[in-house]
């Protein structure tokens, strides 16, 4: 039985640490900034959709949505890394390509996963956004004479982003935080490190405090980034 | 010919029938103040004239052409038509000089330099040159209204519609606006404005039209309308408005 007197800091912090900083930390910096954008892009182009008065379209981004919000992202990550290259060799066989294999690196399905999954989410953000910039905008921009579309992306949307930012941020720090999950789809991140680190050594108790550490430092820094960004970013409503 | 030419103008809200039957015209250089109880529909009224709503029915002939058939270059128009509003609608998250100069740079294809040089032109006109620096949260409502008016003119319109141009204002703030009106209806300019400030009405109107119920229920020059008004409903609310 482990003992609070043969706990030893020193020698995990000097093991781990160099394999956290290194390649785990950063898939988890590329996979958050990546993903980020990414969902951002698809957010937008979502909430667009769902403020387009085309029914079909909306109606299967509605069901795409509840999709992505009823089910949790560690299971979409699963399904992409897992079930999503088997389809693909299901339709390569029907397609007359029997000896086709499809495989999605651990990075890259968690990239989409995140994407799709924080796209999702940001879209009903901008959507709002959009929503509630006040109508006398859209009007001033008709009276000028910009057509609807003009009002939209030049007036419309760059406030409507400005006033987002806020919550772009809060996204930006759980989604970073929500890397973590891709553990279970074997990326060699901070958690996968950690515990591959923790099997051969047994250091429960030390490597994940130092994890965890890690984990709150990365976003103290990042929510220190995000304040001065948003400081610069938001300077009129 | 009249610049505008308003015949059996409609609209309707659903169930609510906003504008009943509206028919006059508004000549070239005149300026047009349209008074009227709160639902009287002369808000909509004015904003049928460039389209912000769609009228249900009749017809707005500019220039003898009707803008309300489906191949007639709305954008062209209310280019020509400039619009201010009761919450003037700045766009906030430009400075007021980028404000003026928008539409000319974007949709005249002006140059920039020619822009801001008209624009500085226009906001020393309304007294704002001095705040061409600054975004319009800083500004007070009077001057908001001022630079949108510039906004407007930016545009080298015909005519300018006016919207409850000083229904938002601090009582204090209202003159201002009101005389860089005045200034402009003296430079020549075509206008339509809806408001309740009958003084206003009185000093700078060529013509007052009272609406009510969706309908034109007089028309006539301001000395008409303010000492000797025929209908007996212009009565009545002229009685309500003038005798506070």
């Amino acid at each position: 039985m482990r003992t609070l007197q043969n706990l030893n800091f020193p020698k995990a912090m000097a093991e781990l640490l160099p394999k956290l900083f290194g390649q785990a930390l950063e898939i988890v910096l590329i996979v958050s900034v990546v993903a980020f954008v990414l969902a951002i892009l698809f957010g937008f182009l979502f909430a667009l959709g769902r403020l387009s008065h085309h029914k079909i379209l909306n109606g299967i981004l509605v069901v795409f949505q509840e999709f992505i919000r009823g089910t949790p992202l560690l299971v979409q990550l699963v399904y992409i890394y897992y079930v999503f290259p088997l389809f693909v060799e299901i339709i390569a066989y029907w397609c007359g390509n029997p000896t086709f294999k499809c495989t999605l690196s651990a990075t890259v399905a968690g990239v989409i996963g995140l994407t799709i999954n924080y796209g999702t989410y940001i879209s009903e953000v901008i959507r709002s956004a959009i929503l509630a910039i006040d109508k006398g905008q859209t009007e001033a921009a008709l009276a000028l004479g910009f057509s609807k579309r003009q009002a939209m992306f030049r007036i419309v949307i760059p406030q409507a982003f400005r006033n987002s930012i806020p919550v772009f941020g809060n996204y930006l720090l759980t989604l970073v935080k929500d890397t973590s999950l891709m553990a279970y789809i074997t990326a060699p991140e901070l958690l996968q490190t950690t515990k591959a680190y923790i099997s051969q050594t047994f250091t429960t108790i030390e490597s994940y405090s130092i994890l965890a550490v890690v984990y709150l430092v990365i976003c103290l820094i990042l929510s220190g980034l995000l304040k001065v960004a948003e400081r610069k970013l938001v300077r009129r409503r | 010919m009249a610049l505008l030419e308003i015949k059996n103008l409609q609209k309707s809200f659903g169930d609510l029938k906003v504008l009943k039957d509206v028919n006059m015209s508004i000549e070239e250089g005149e300026v047009l103040v349209i008074i009227g109880p709160s639902g009287s529909g002369k808000s909509t009224f004015l904003r049928c004239l460039n389209l912000l709503e769609t009228p249900s029915g009749g017809e707005i002939l500019y220039d003898g052409k009707d803008i309300l058939k489906p191949k007639f270059a709305v954008r062209e128009y209310r280019q020509q038509v400039g619009m201010c509003f009761q919450r003037f609608n700045l766009f906030p998250f430009m400075t007021v000089l980028n404000n003026v100069t928008y539409g000319p740079i974007h949709l005249l294809k002006m140059p920039k330099e020619q822009a801001q040089a008209e624009a500085m032109a226009l906001l020393e006109k309304v007294g704002m040159a001095a705040k061409a620096n600054v975004y319009p949260d800083t500004l007070s409502g009077g001057q908001q209204q001022r630079v949108a008016i510039a906004r407007s003119l930016a545009m080298h319109p015909k005519m300018m519609l006016f919207d409850e141009p000083t229904s938002a204002l601090d009582p204090e703030l209202v003159g201002e606006v009101l005389c860089t009106m005045k200034e402009l209806a003296d430079d020549g300019m075509t206008m339509a404005v809806v408001t309740h400030e009958m003084t206003f009405a009185e000093d700078v109107a060529d013509r007052v039209i009272f609406m009510d119920g969706g309908v034109v229920v007089e028309d006539d020059t301001p000395d008409e309308i303010f000492s000797n008004p025929k209908n007996p409903r212009t009565k009545a609310f002229l009685s309500r408005i003038l005798d506070r």
